[in-house]
Formats: C-alpha cells, sequence, structure tokens
C-alpha cells in the first residue's frame, strides 16, 4: 500500500506541475490545460466562495466529489493526491525532526480556522486564499520559486556563453534551449511581494522540523474540513487492541498525529499513509471498511472557539467598512480585463496567482494594501512593469472562480479597465518641445485612443519647433497599460493609468462621459 | 575600420575577450558612384512579386552567396495577423528564405525584437507556419536572446552614438532587410530604415526624439546587403500598428534594391508622398548612405 500511496503522490505531484507548467499561452489563443483544476477541487474555496457571493457556483462543483470521497476514504486526499502534502512528505526526508514528542502543537487551530475563514467569508472578509494550501503552493511558485529558477538558470547560461569558450558552449547551448523549451518561462518575470510569497512557502516547508506534516495538523483549514466529513469514513483504521505490546511505533511514527496513546486511530486526522500498518512489528494496525467505528478520538472545537472564531469571522469584515479604502478606492488599483465588481471580486478571488502565472506581459502583480487588508495577493495591473495585451484572454481562462470572466477576443477589446492621463509637466512634447510619441505609437486600438496634435511650441533653443503633442480620446481607451509602459522616461512615466471609468464600476464615470456606462 | 575588422570586433566583445565597443567608419562610402538599381514588382502573387523584383537587380546570387550565413530581418513588431498589414507579410518572408536556400545559404535566422508579446507576434504574422511549410532545417526563426546584444560605437553618428545592436544582425554575412511599408504617427511612414529598430535592444522609445537622424545614423552601422521592401498591403492609417482592414490599400506590389536610401525613397511615392518628406530618408541622404534622387535610380519595373 505505501508503494500505491508513493506512486499515487508522485503522478498527482508531477500532474500538478505539467498543469502550473501549462498554466502559459500556447501558441494559440485558448488554453487546453492549467492548473485551475486544482482549485475546482478544493472544497474549502468553494464554501468560502460561494458563502461570500452567496449563491451556487457551477465552476466549483467538482469540489463536491472531494468532499463525497472523504466520506468513503477519509483524508486519503490529503495523503494521497494534495501537492502540498507529497511536497511536505518530501521535504521531511531532508529537514529531520528534533522533537521526538509526537503530539500535535495546535490540534483545533485548523478547525478554528476553518469557522473563521467561512464566517468572515460570509460577511464580505476573503481570507480563504492567503491559508488554503493549492493559493499558498501556486502562489509562491508563480511569483517566487518559477521566476527564481528562470532568473538563476538564464545568469548562469549567460556566464557560460559570455565568459566561458567556445568548446563548452557547444555543450552548454543545447543543453539551456532544452530547458527553454521544456521548463523555462518565455520571458523574465518580476514580482512585488515576491518575499513574501517565497517565505510563506518556505516556511511551511522548515516547519517538517518542529513536526511532519506541521502545517496539516496545525494550520490546514481544508484538511480540517475533510476531516469533518472523514470521522465516520467508511474506511477506517483499526488501531492496537489488547495484544499490543507497549512499543508505541505507530503512534510516535504517525506522520499526522493521528493515533493516540491509547492506539486508536482518529481518522479526522489519518491521512491513510499507511506508515503504521508497514511498521506494526505484530502486524496488528490494519485499515478496511467498517461500520464500528474506534471510539470517535477525532478532536473537536469548544464551544468556546467556535463562538469566538466565528465572532472574529463577523466583527472584522465590519472595520473593512470604516476603512478610507471603503470610501475612496485606490485609483492605481486596475482589476485584469473581465474582473467582477471590486466587492464580488474579492468575495470570489482565492489569490492562486494563476492569472499573474499567465498574464503573457508581466502586468498582473499580486496587490499589498490597495485592495484593502482582505485585497493582499489579489491580482493588480502595474503597468510600468508589464502591459495588458490587447489580443490576450488569458486570465479569464485560467481564473478558476470566475473572478474574472473569461471575455471573447472582441468582448477583450472593448473591455475598459482603467484609463490613460498624461502628466504634461514631464510628457517631452509638452514639458520639452521634444518629439516623442512612443506611446501613440504602441496604442493597440485600431481607432487610436492616443492621438497628437500639431503644434508650434518654443524649444528648449530659444526657437519655435513643430511638435506632436498627444492626448486622450476617452470613448476608445480602455486602460491597456501599454502607454505607460512603453514610455521612454525614465523612472515614472509620464502617461499613467487609474481605474477611473472602468467598465466594472459604472458609476465612476469620466467627466468627459455621460451618467451612462461606457459601452464602448 | 572595414567591415571585416568590425565583425571580429563584435564576436571578440560578445565572446568577453575585448573590452573595446565594436566600431564601424564609414568614411569609405560616397554618393557618387553609379546609380542604385531598384526593381518593383506587382501583381497579385506575392511569391513571384519576391522573385521578379530580385531578379530585375540581378538576381538572388547577387546578393547571397555559397555557404553565407543569412539572416532574414522582417517586421514581426505587432500582434497582428497579415492581412491588418502590420508586420512583413509571410508569403514575401517565406519566398525570401527559399531564394536564399536556392542560392546556397548554410544557414537562414529569421528574428526580430517585437513590441508586443513575442510568442503573440511570431504567431498571428503567419511567418512561422510559412517557414515551417518550407521545411528545412537551415531556417531557423528565433526570438531575440538578449545576451546577444553588443554596445556599438557609432563612429559616423550625428546624434546616436552608441546603442547596443544584436550581434546576429551585424556578423550575418548577407543581412536581409525585409520591412513592411506602413504608415507611422510619428515618422510618417515605417520603411526600411525603420525596420532596424527591431535588432536593436535598450530604450528604443529614446530615438523617438530624435528619428531622422537616429535612424540614419543607425543605417551606418546596420546595413542589409539588400532591402526586399513589402507593399502588397499597405497601412494607411493608425500605424505601425494599424488593426483595422479599413485602413489598408491593397498595392500589390515588393521593391528590391541594395541601396537602403532608395528603397525607403521609392516606397514612400507609392503613398503619394514625396521622399524628401521622411526626415530619415533625407537624414541618410545626406550622410551619403544612398539615393532619394527617383531620377538618379535605375528603376526597373515588372508586372507579374
Amino acid at each position: 500500500m505505501i508503494f500505491l500511496r508513493r506512486l499515487s503522490q508522485g503522478v498527482f505531484l508531477a500532474l500538478f506541475f505539467v498543469l502550473f507548467l501549462k498554466t502559459d499561452y500556447n501558441g494559440t489563443d485558448h488554453l487546453d490545460a492549467a492548473v485551475n483544476l486544482l482549485f475546482r477541487l478544493d472544497p474549502f474555496v468553494a464554501a468560502c466562495v460561494m458563502l461570500g457571493v452567496k449563491s451556487f457556483l457551477l465552476l466549483l462543483l467538482p469540489s463536491l466529489v472531494v468532499l463525497l470521497l472523504s466520506v468513503i476514504f477519509g483524508r486519503g486526499f490529503c495523503g494521497w493526491f494534495c501537492p502540498m502534502g507529497t511536497l511536505l512528505d518530501l521535504t521531511s526526508k531532508i529537514v529531520s525532526v528534533r522533537n521526538k514528542n509526537n503530539r500535535t502543537y495546535y490540534p483545533s487551530l485548523p478547525l478554528i480556522i476553518l469557522v473563521f475563514a467561512l464566517f468572515s467569508s460570509l460577511c464580505g472578509f476573503a481570507v480563504a486564499g492567503y491559508i488554503d494550501p493549492f493559493s499558498l503552493l501556486v502562489r509562491g511558485m508563480a511569483q517566487a520559486f518559477y521566476p527564481l529558477l528562470n532568473s538563476l538558470t538564464v545568469g548562469f547560461f549567460s556566464f557560460t556563453y559570455r565568459d566561458l569558450p567556445e568548446i563548452i558552449n557547444q555543450v552548454t547551448e543545447p543543453v539551456y534551449s532544452i530547458l527553454q523549451d521544456l521548463i523555462l518561462p518565455s520571458e523574465q518575470k518580476f514580482f512585488h511581494l515576491a518575499f513574501l510569497s517565497f517565505f510563506m512557502l518556505v516556511g511551511i516547508w522548515l516547519f517538517e522540523g518542529v513536526q511532519r506534516r506541521f502545517f496539516c495538523r496545525n494550520i490546514c483549514p481544508l484538511g480540517a474540513m475533510l476531516g469533518l466529513f472523514a470521522r465516520r469514513a467508511l474506511v477506517a483504521g483499526k488501531g492496537g487492541n489488547s495484544d499490543c505490546g507497549s512499543c508505541r511505533i505507530c503512534s510516535s511514527n504517525c506522520r499526522m498525529g493521528a493515533i493516540d496513546e491509547g492506539r486508536k486511530i482518529a481518522m479526522a486526522n489519518c491521512n491513510l499513509c499507511f506508515e503504521c500498518v508497514q511498521k506494526c512489528p505484530r502486524q496488528i494496525v490494519d485499515f478496511g471498511f467498517s461500520t464500528h467505528w474506534s471510539a470517535n478520538t477525532s478532536i473537536s472545537l469548544s464551544r468556546r472557539s467556535f463562538i469566538g472564531a466565528a465572532i472574529a469571522g463577523v466583527v472584522l469584515p465590519s472595520v473593512k467598512g470604516v476603512e478610507v479604502l471603503a470610501k475612496n478606492p485606490d485609483p492605481s488599483l486596475i482589476r485584469p480585463p473581465g474582473a467582477l465588481a471590486e466587492k464580488e471580486f474579492l468575495a470570489r478571488c482565492v489569490r492562486c496567482a494563476e492569472c499573474i502565472q499567465v498574464c503573457i506581459g508581466n502586468a498582473l502583480q499580486p496587490a499589498f494594501l490597495q485592495a484593502g487588508l482582505d485585497g493582499i495577493f489579489s491580482p493588480v495591473l502595474a503597468a510600468r512593469t508589464g502591459y495588458c495585451e490587447f489580443n490576450c484572454t488569458l486570465c479569464g481562462q485560467v481564473c478558476p472562480t470566475g473572478a474574472i470572466r473569461e471575455l471573447s477576443q472582441t468582448e477583450k477589446h472593448r473591455a475598459k479597465i482603467g484609463h490613460a492621463w498624461f502628466d504634461k509637466n514631464t510628457c517631452l512634447p509638452y514639458a520639452k518641445g521634444t518629439p516623442c510619441m512612443v506611446c501613440e505609437e504602441h496604442c493597440p486600438t485600431p481607432d487610436k485612443a492616443i492621438r497628437f496634435r500639431d503644434v508650434s511650441v518654443m524649444g528648449d533653443a530659444g526657437r519655435m519647433v513643430s511638435v506632436q503633442q498627444p492626448y486622450i480620446v476617452d470613448e476608445l481607451c480602455i486602460g491597456c497599460g501599454i502607454c505607460e509602459n512603453k514610455c521612454p522616461l525614465p523612472g515614472k512615466a509620464a502617461v499613467y493609468i487609474t481605474s477611473a471609468g472602468e467598465d466594472r464600476h459604472p458609476n465612476i464615470f469620466l467627466p468627459s462621459a455621460t451618467a451612462t456606462p461606457y459601452s464602448g | 575600420m572595414n567591415r571585416r575588422q568590425f565583425v571580429r570586433d563584435v564576436l571578440l566583445w560578445s565572446a568577453g575577450l575585448s573590452l573595446g565597443v565594436p566600431c564601424f567608419d564609414v568614411g569609405g562610402i560616397s554618393a557618387a558612384s553609379a546609380p542604385p538599381l531598384l526593381g518593383v514588382a506587382s501583381g497579385k502573387d506575392y511569391s513571384l512579386l519576391v522573385e521578379k523584383a530580385i531578379e530585375v537587380i540581378g538576381g538572388i546570387k547577387g546578393f547571397v552567396k555559397s555557404g553565407d550565413r543569412v539572416v532574414i530581418k522582417p517586421n514581426i513588431g505587432w500582434d497582428r495577423t497579415p492581412e491588418l498589414g502590420a508586420n512583413t507579410h509571410p508569403l514575401v518572408v517565406r519566398r525570401l528564405a527559399e531564394l536564399a536556400l536556392d542560392a546556397g545559404a548554410s544557414g537562414i535566422q529569421v528574428f526580430d525584437n517585437t513590441c508586443n508579446e513575442k510568442r503573440r507576434c511570431y504567431a498571428s504574422s503567419g511567418i512561422i507556419d510559412e517557414l515551417e511549410k518550407i521545411g528545412d532545417k537551415r531556417i531557423r526563426w528565433e526570438h531575440i536572446d538578449p545576451r546577444k546584444f553588443v554596445p556599438v560605437d557609432i563612429s559616423a553618428g550625428k546624434s546616436l552614438k552608441r546603442w547596443e545592436i544584436y550581434q546576429d544582425a551585424l556578423t550575418a554575412d548577407c543581412y536581409i532587410n525585409v520591412p513592411v511599408a506602413k504608415h507611422h504617427g510619428l515618422s510618417r511612414l515605417s520603411l526600411g530604415l525603420k525596420n532596424a529598430m527591431g535588432v536593436i535592444g535598450g530604450n528604443r522609445g529614446k530615438l523617438h526624439q530624435n528619428i531622422g537622424q537616429d535612424l540614419a545614423d543607425l543605417a551606418t552601422v546596420v546595413k542589409p546587403q539588400l532591402i526586399v521592401i513589402d507593399a502588397t498591403r499597405m497601412l494607411l492609417r493608425n500605424g505601425p500598428q494599424g488593426g483595422r482592414v479599413e485602413d489598408v490599400k491593397i498595392a500589390d506590389t515588393v521593391i528590391a534594391t541594395a541601396d537602403p536610401v532608395a528603397a525607403d525613397a521609392y516606397a514612400t511615392t507609392l503613398f503619394g508622398l514625396r521622399p524628401e518628406e521622411i526626415d530619415s530618408t533625407v537624414a541618410a541622404y545626406k550622410m551619403g548612405l544612398g539615393e532619394i534622387d527617383l531620377q538618379r535610380i535605375q528603376i526597373r519595373t515588372v508586372q507579374v
């Protein structure tokens, strides 16, 4: 069984990596596969999102299958499928546990987190993405590990290319080219919060040194949720009995701390790794279909903790209502095209970073506090780093929860995500009478949203010069940010995007527009 | 310093063996040489246009020698499909590659430093599809490799003194410039000289501040052996990236010449403009890089 379990873990981990790599432009306008499948299987995400939007979302239906499976197989999902769990098991082979006491430190914490997350989601404060294992994993990979892998690899092969003799390059260059074809991204990406994403994931791994599956036992709300259904799972572990000696091999080896002093197996915790079965010297421990559950040794939440977590989940969202952001949204908060109105967007967004991973222009960045305390890691367009590619619709295709609607290319061409403004104090034709028009050159709307007037101005040399000065046609600008991105000024661009006039909030209209929503 | 020495310097620099920035001296060029030849083919069969336009100026073997490493540099700058006229037409690029193969090219590289996302540009342009139809291993389309930009001193430059230029464009035995003729807001037209923007790195927008002279300066170091201008579908408005078929004029014309100034000068007339109206053409002419006067160009037209 252990072999089968490891095989399953290996296969699903490999599948996860393949899906992660496939979350990228594939040469056509439509993706055939992406890692969003993982989030659609996640009942914790599903429950939080559905509570947040207060309706049933068909997109998240697959998660029901996982819940039903946990009624049969308990938390086999955690032991056999979860890529985070597999990575933790691999980490524990490197990071060895010093503390021999195998008791779970905070056995009820996952349930407290679960209750808090559910209540706060219901009240409009979506935090599921901060602690969901898949969100943590994909986010850490997308925003730290994957770009880091590329940066180090490119650095190495740039060194070999520039500084080593031709004969070595004949070996290294083909290797580089294979790596580029198979695993490296097509372009180096750069991210805000790269350190935070990195440390959150590395931290989880390092805690393997405190105890095995520390995250799963002490934090993971998804595991806690599956545990609720697993308590009376059809597959149950037969723990020790009166024939047992005093070896305690099973309980001291249990990576989930699911076996108590009396050698009873708590199915709410057991992830069916079968290590106890293999290690039991007398072959007493066993698993099988059972309707005679061993005494319920699972941890349950005290009434006090439950009420405390629930109250915190209700109170915190109300504080959000008195933040300045509730009155004056941050104008730099440009959401991806197809993003729902901010409230529903945040309720659905699970911070999985897939849109950020797939974004072809490195335009989408994880927000820090621009969207509030509950908006950290949500995607925001940072035009100076990357612009929204006119013909690309990938972010809407990978969003697992529909926080970003999937747009057709025609819809995308008209989707206004923000608006461009000129800073005439720095824009060269205005400020210095110098020709430029790089913004106009790149403006992608077929009928250009950036145009220019031919004017005569006093140049720096004290002579009149004729120069083209750009301006924005409000009705045509879609806020893609290519103008801000390509502006040749150093540092801050002389043309920049704000969220003004964006489609999803028709009440924030431009001064030139009428009160009717923008219609393209 | 001659071309051979220049190529050696570029290679040494990029191999890390030399700290001296490569430099190309254009002192020897004079406008007083024989009138340049310019072939113009028009008709519906774009492949044939390429062939004929080159044939009337002496045929491809006059440019590509057997064993040459050839670079074909189309405009693949934008994520636009061929009918929109923002990129060089894929059939033009393909035929050119086939001709170079026939002439005995040992390898052909096709690349451009794109403005939109590189993979989308290459795919939408249709150029990859056409090149792969040839099915010859000697043809390699590739994305720009940032490691291959080398700083080059532009000693003859009046405005642009030094810039990062793509090594492969400088060291090819035969560099073929294949721009698409189209509208451009700032420079009015984007033609052959403007297409050199696709082999340079750095903050390219900087060149817009003195686009005419900068392009002419660039032309003193980026020196194609052959220029083939694709004027099959000319974008007349909202250039250089366009996006509307209504803005495209079907002109069904291909121009071929070895003179970078003559190429742009003639192509300008297709838009109903005079060559003198394009700053870069004038600047390049003044630097002695070629002929701007249509009367002094041997124009050989052929109807296909």
